[in-house]
């Protein structure tokens, strides 16, 4: 490489760099001072993180819930994304838009059609009475089964995506072989095609997995006081305790399990999607 | 028999997918102080409700501002750094890559956090050009994954043949790539808008006192429960919707031109 050419190279990636490094590794590492020095190394924040019952509750409840929702998308959005990559193209292609849509609204506006729906008036309970299944209202805004069922749809269209970028790399040959050779259409499923798109479809359920341990808006609006996640908490250090290197090991925390999961994924992940 | 099964499945999970979404347009069209499906009288009072609310008003133009500020900042940096990191070779291309693409997967809380924190002691809390770069550190991955994507498939034969033909290094670039790139760089400005354009969480964190339309939003969520909101939610859907069918137009006209 030419001298110039690097002064070039350089020239270009300087304002991205100076970005990232500025405005989120920099932070980072402020979290991680704030949590580790005071002013020297100590790890007396950990001791208080220890003793605190709130945070323990809290972060096992973040864990489970995320599992939780992390199991539930994979497997009601397994089936979705085997039917969307064996049905035609022409369809396919109108189907995964659809599935795709609600991806690009923010989290927020998705959070609030489910108060919407869940209301005391909401359509649910509309519905649930007007069939004759419920007396009166039931209260499902404020509870765990709100949260839950809010963040599994929140988070499967990403599900879906990453196992159906998986399963259409299958070729169909292979099945087709399979059946020659004698296995019925459930045993070349299970012996052909689900191992090949298990590798998708795990990445999938990490990045939920992942993406479910930062959720702050839903817990906060649909879980009410009784259901607050590791984000909540974090915020609420900040804001009404205003301890905030207890915030921050609470961040570090989340960093951390962040950085166990994405290790997982790269394992797991079919290698072309990390670099395609 | 198998199929007709799960082909009922598939319908029921994309409803729970897509309906709550479609469910919120008629909900907001309603007459009366509380949201009722199917509402009783059509009305557009809490659209005007909204657009004669100073605070809203205010709310959607900051956030217009910022949006489009962070997306040119993202969309600037975001494509140099793409291109060089395609085009050039250099130690630690893979890991800046997967540095610029972070703030993706990493929960904004985390990011949230460190930047109080820094803008409290550098004192850029409660300032419009602080919030837009913060912004922007959260669209960039959006602009970096579409151009670097697309770079790849490009066809670079096409940029020598120019350069054959006695075109220099830039104006090659300009004239071939560019205009192959057009499509993605449009759609990944309009993925860069609308991370900023929908970003709560580091808002609430370093904005101060100012209140962009999701804080507007929030503020609202977490004290009560009026239809203004459904309004605007109304509003900010069918926005979303009619930008991503826009940009997913240009992609596909995209695929059929260059053939992929």
């Amino acid at each position: 490489m030419t001298r110039r050419r690097s002064v070039q190279l350089a020239l270009m990636l300087a304002p991205a760099v100076a970005l990232i490094g500025l405005l989120f590794l920099y932070p980072l590492f402020g979290i991680l001072k704030l949590s580790l020095f005071n002013p020297a190394f100590t790890l007396e924040s950990f001791d208080k993180l220890r003793s605190s019952p709130v945070a323990a509750l809290v972060m096992q409840r973040t864990f489970l819930l995320a599992l939780t929702v992390a199991v539930l998308c994979f497997v009601l959005g397994y089936p979705i994304a085997y039917f969307l990559a064996t049905m035609r193209p022409r369809w396919r292609a109108f189907f995964l838009y659809l599935i795709l849509l609600p991806f690009w609204i923010s989290v927020l506006i998705r959070t609030y059609t489910w108060m919407v729906l869940l209301g005391r008036e909401g359509l649910v309970n509309g519905a649930l009475h007007g069939l004759g299944i419920t007396d009166g209202p039931v209260q499902m805004l404020f509870t765990g089964f709100a949260v839950h069922l809010a963040m599994v749809q929140i988070l499967m269209p990403i599900m879906i995506l990453t196992c159906f970028a998986a399963m259409v790399e299958i070729d169909p040959q292979l099945v087709k072989a399979a059946r020659t050779l004698g296995a019925s259409p459930w045993k070349a499923f299970a012996t052909v095609f689900f191992p090949m798109s298990l590798g998708g479809a795990a990445a999938g359920a990490i990045i939920c997995f992942i993406l479910g341990l930062g959720f702050y808006v839903t817990p906060a609006l649909l879980g009410g006081r009784r259901n607050i996640m590791l984000a909540n908490l974090i915020d609420f250090e900040v804001h009404q305790t205003l301890n905030w290197s207890f915030a921050s090991v609470l961040a570090l925390v989340l960093l951390a399990a962040t950085l166990v999961l994405l290790g997982l994924f790269r394992l797991v992940a079919p290698e072309r999607r990390l670099h395609g | 028999m198998t199929r007709v099964l799960l082909g009922i499945y598939f319908a029921i999970g994309v409803a729970f997918l897509v309906l709550p979404l479609a469910l919120v347009v008629p909900i907001s069209l309603t007459d009366s102080q509380f949201l009722q499906f199917p509402p009783q009288r059509l009305s557009l009072r809490w659209y005007r409700e909204f657009f004669v609310d100073e605070s809203w008003v205010r709310a959607t133009l900051l956030s217009l501002q910022v949006g489009l500020g962070a997306t040119a900042v993202a969309l600037v940096a975001g494509t140099l750094a793409a291109v060089a990191i395609v085009r050039g070779s250099f130690p630690g291309r893979r890991l800046l890559h997967a540095l610029l693409v972070a703030p993706l997967i990493l929960p904004s809380v985390i990011v949230a956090l460190g930047l109080f924190i820094l803008f409290l002691r550098w004192k850029w809390v409660d300032s419009v050009p602080a919030l837009i770069f913060a912004h922007a550190v959260g669209a960039i991955p959006y602009v970096v994954l579409i151009v670097s994507a697309s770079l790849r498939s490009f066809d670079t034969t096409l940029e020598r043949a120019a350069r054959v033909l006695g075109a220099g290094p830039l104006r090659a670039f300009l004239n071939v790539t560019v205009p192959y790139l057009g499509p993605s760089l449009f759609a990944a400005s309009l993925l860069a808008f609308f991370a900023s354009f929908d970003e709560l969480i580091v808002t609430l964190f370093v904005s101060g006192g100012l209140q962009t339309l999701p804080v507007r939003i929030w503020t609202d969520l977490t004290l009560r429960l009026d239809p203004t909101v459904a309004a605007a939610a109304s509003m900010l859907i069918v926005v979303s919707v009619a930008g991503m069918s826009i940009a997913e137009y240009f992609r596909q006209r995209n695929v059929r031109r260059y053939g992929h």
